[in-house]
């Protein structure tokens, strides 16, 4: 245990070390001190800080990433159930998916003009064709047995799609959930760059453009830290919800 | 059970002529939507609109001279993120220290948004070529070293022992019982790299205004050029289409032989 | 009381067709226990899904206590061969075995009455909490048996579900199924591809053709109630039995050939 915290903490804590040694006398502009963005982090994101340009971001992307979830799995569940429509709708998609998410920016401000409920749009928009896709992909895949065991006992209707279909494209649903997570927060901080008032994009961009580098730096580390934090809830979570398909996994890989 | 329909001709089902209406579907209504005014023109034109809009691009050399921005910064990018994802894979995979040592170091930095690289490729490089590829080789870089290191634990222990019982070299280890299992994985990583660069080179552009397909959308939005920017962006999906089309079939056609004994990594 | 008349069905795949069963006619009475058997590719899988109401037969019908079988008939209980896949991986034992009940709006109580003693009836009191994957084969297919008990079905149908496990497990599995049959009464129809196991378990058994499917020949299986696998295997009537059913079923696979 001791061990295996030891592993875990060993190369950060060098490379931070590193960091801070190397960067420690620094003249240059772009690289200041270690220390230095370190003070700047604390000068910078008080509470009050958080509370007007972390807290706007974050609701902002919860909101948009939920809303996402919801329509990208209740979507992907009626075109996964049907193979014509599926088959109809998939190069569609496929398109859309291949859209860089950031280029819908320009085109749902024509829309939506640039408040919130853009930024919110955006990050709906550029999360939900994961999502979707993965659930056809995962509903598309249900085993035949499994459907043919929940048809002959009678399990139809709602228990059907809430008891067989959606635990089972359960893991493929994770897996483009776990994608619109990452595509979420892009869109977060991109849509704050390029119009909003407040926000973590918007800060960091005011840094850079007013030449407050160290401040900037310590913006680019809070941004990593949240990146990190969310990934990690989003780990948390999915293997509280999957933990069927991790032991199933195991087990299939032990008899094989 | 799929029912039967009677009467439908049997191609009416076939799964490409349904694409193909899909499509047709979604040109239709794109051209409806603003004709019949049930969306203001100004903020989406019909498709003839952007179709014009579209053939006027391709006339342009400007066109072409950001196509190519966009597509060199992706190359690069693709490659040099590869390299070193496949280089530091396999060094990090092939030493088990070193994998317990970097472990926690990798799941902390990829996660990390590559945008919020966006203020420092400015600093650093300004609106030129070198921003798009910062950012780029960040995004990229992850998906394929994370994949090369999957791959790496998917060595199976029985060959690993044989390899090393007849006394095999590290080199030959690498080349032989590593790089063979881990390739498969390694394909799988550049085709993610592949997409994921495109993304990321054509917002660098959008944001950061380096030369290349984004900055052309950026422009015409500032120049409140509507069926232009939705050309752009027309283009922008085709590529990235393209880009994933590509990377399947090469994948498909270079690992004929694995894909039997592998399943998908979902990543 | 089973009755199949007459059931034919062909697999049609572009131009393609394939007759798989050809003219197929038997009964199985109320409370009786029949052994399918034919040689591998016979066609078993699908009669056994035309029964089921899980597949639509193109000519004849299914009647299952006297009405037409359209989609799975109420009462009735499969268990299939693929027990790892035919067991809800994301749900306990105990789960899998009321979500049936539910479905059956059976309340509560009851459901977890039926659950126990099911669980008990095949051995398995103490899994409740486990995942499927978390036991062997056999036991996998001791919680699938027990989801068709608690069902309380009328009918009960087995595909091949042993073809999967080891023969000292199969062979708990077979006592087990006699006990059951003769505590709970219901009728079973019983597919194998086992002879041995044909004559073992069932009172009658139905020989099956090559495919196209036809019944070859029918036999009834007189051998006292009271089965165990040391005796009933050695009895001289047993080895006649096996015997005739193995010359049948030659018989099937040379006609074919």
């Amino acid at each position: 245990m001791i061990r295996r915290i030891a592993y875990a903490l060993a190369l950060p804590l060098l490379l931070f070390g590193g960091w801070w040694v190397l960067s420690a006398g620094s003249e240059s502009f772009y690289a200041p001190p270690l220390s230095e963005i370190l003070t700047a982090f604390g000068n910078t994101w008080t509470l009050s800080a958080l509370r007007s340009d972390v807290l706007p971001s974050l609701l902002r992307l919860l909101s948009g990433y939920l809303l996402a979830a919801v329509i990208g799995i209740g979507l992907g569940l009626a075109i996964g159930v049907n193979r014509r429509l599926r088959f109809t709708v998939e190069p569609v998609l496929e398109l859309f998916r291949a859209v860089p998410p950031p280029v819908l920016v320009p085109v749902i401000m024509l829309f939506a003009g640039i408040g919130d409920g853009m930024k919110v749009i955006v990050i709906v928009f550029g999360c939900v064709w994961p999502v979707l896709l993965n659930t056809v992909e995962g509903v598309r895949a249900v085993d035949g047995v499994v459907l043919e065991t929940a048809r002959s006992y009678g399990v139809t209707g709602p228990a059907r799609i809430t008891r067989v279909i959606l635990p089972s494209a359960g893991p493929q649903i994770a897996a483009g959930l776990r994608q619109a997570l990452s595509i979420a927060i892009i869109l977060m901080v991109i849509s704050e760059m390029f119009a909003a008032s407040n926000g973590l994009g918007f800060t960091i961009v005011q840094f850079q453009r007013s030449f407050a580098i160290p401040e900037m730096w310590s913006g680019i580390i809070l941004l990593g830290l949240l990146g990190f934090a969310l990934s990690l809830l989003f780990r948390l979570a999915e293997r509280r919800a999957l933990r069927w398909y991790e032991g199933l996994r195991a087990a299939q890989r032990r008899a094989g | 059970m799929t029912p039967v329909r009677r009467g439908n001709p049997a191609w009416l089902g076939h799964p490409a002529i349904l694409g193909v209406a899909g499509l047709a579907g979604l040109l239709l209504v794109i051209q409806l939507l603003p004709t019949l005014g049930l969306v203001n023109d100004r903020h989406l034109p019909p498709t003839s609109a952007i179709l014009a809009a579209l053939a006027d691009e391709l006339g342009t050399g400007q066109f072409w001279i950001s196509l190519k921005d966009t597509l060199v910064a992706w190359a690069w990018g693709v490659l040099i993120a590869v390299g070193a994802g496949v280089l530091a894979g396999l060094a990090i995979g092939s030493v088990p220290v070193l994998r317990e040592l970097t472990a926690s170091t990798v799941e902390f930095l990829r996660p990390i948004p590559s945008v919020a690289l966006i203020p420092l490729a400015v600093l650093l490089y300004g609106t030129e070529i070198g921003s798009t590829l910062l950012l780029v080789c960040y995004a990229a870089f992850w998906q394929v070293l994370v994949q090369v290191l999957y791959g790496v634990a998917d060595v199976d222990p029985v060959a690993e022992e044989t390899a090393r019982s007849y006394r095999f070299s590290a080199w030959a280890r690498v080349r032989y019982v590593l790089w063979p299992t881990a390739l498969p994985y390694v394909f799988t990583g550049v085709r993610l790299a592949a997409s994921v660069a495109l993304i990321l080179a054509i917002t660098a552009e959008l944001v950061i205004g380096s030369p290349g397909l984004g900055k052309d959308i950026a422009v015409a939005q500032a120049s409140e050029a509507v069926p232009t920017m939705y050309a752009l962006i027309v283009v922008t999906g085709v590529l990235g289409v393209l880009i994933n089309l590509l990377a399947r079939f090469g994948e498909r056609h270079l690992l004929g032989w694995h894909q039997s004994v592998r399943g998908e990594v979902i990543a | 009381m089973l009755e199949v008349t007459g059931l034919k069905k062909v697999y049609r795949s572009g131009n393609r067709e394939v007759e798989a069963l050809r003219d197929l006619t038997f009964t199985v009475d109320t409370g009786d226990l029949v052994c399918l058997v034919g040689p591998s590719g016979c066609g078993k899988t699908t009669l056994l899904r035309c029964i089921s109401g899980l597949l639509e037969p193109t000519g004849g019908d299914v009647r299952v206590d006297g009405k037409a079988v359209s989609g799975p008939p109420p009462g009735m209980a499969v268990v299939f061969q693929e027990y790892g896949r035919s067991l809800f991986p994301w749900m306990s034992v105990r789960d899998n075995v009321e979500l049936p009940l539910k479905q059956k709006k059976v309340a509560r109580p009851r459901r977890a009455e039926l659950v126990a003693e099911a669980l008990d009836a095949v051995g398995l009191t103490g899994t409740e909490s486990a995942y499927p994957w978390q036991l062997s084969g056999g036991m996998q297919q001791r919680v699938a048996i027990a989801r068709a008990v608690a069902y309380e079905p009328r009918t009960l149908l087995m595909d091949e579900p042993f073809a999967a496990v080891d023969a000292q497990t199969r062979a708990d599995l077979e006592d087990l199924v006699r006990a059951l049959w003769q505590r709970l009464k219901v009728t079973v129809l019983f597919v194998t591809h086992d002879i041995d196991e044909a004559v073992y378990l069932g009172r009658r058994v139905v020989m099956l053709s090559s495919s196209p499917t036809v019944v070859q020949d029918e036999l009834v299986i007189d051998l006292p109630a009271e089965r165990d696998q040391l005796h009933t295997r050695a009895d001289p009537r047993f080895v006649e039995l096996r015997t005739h059913v193995y010359e049948q079923i030659q018989l099937a696979k040379k006609a074919a050939a």
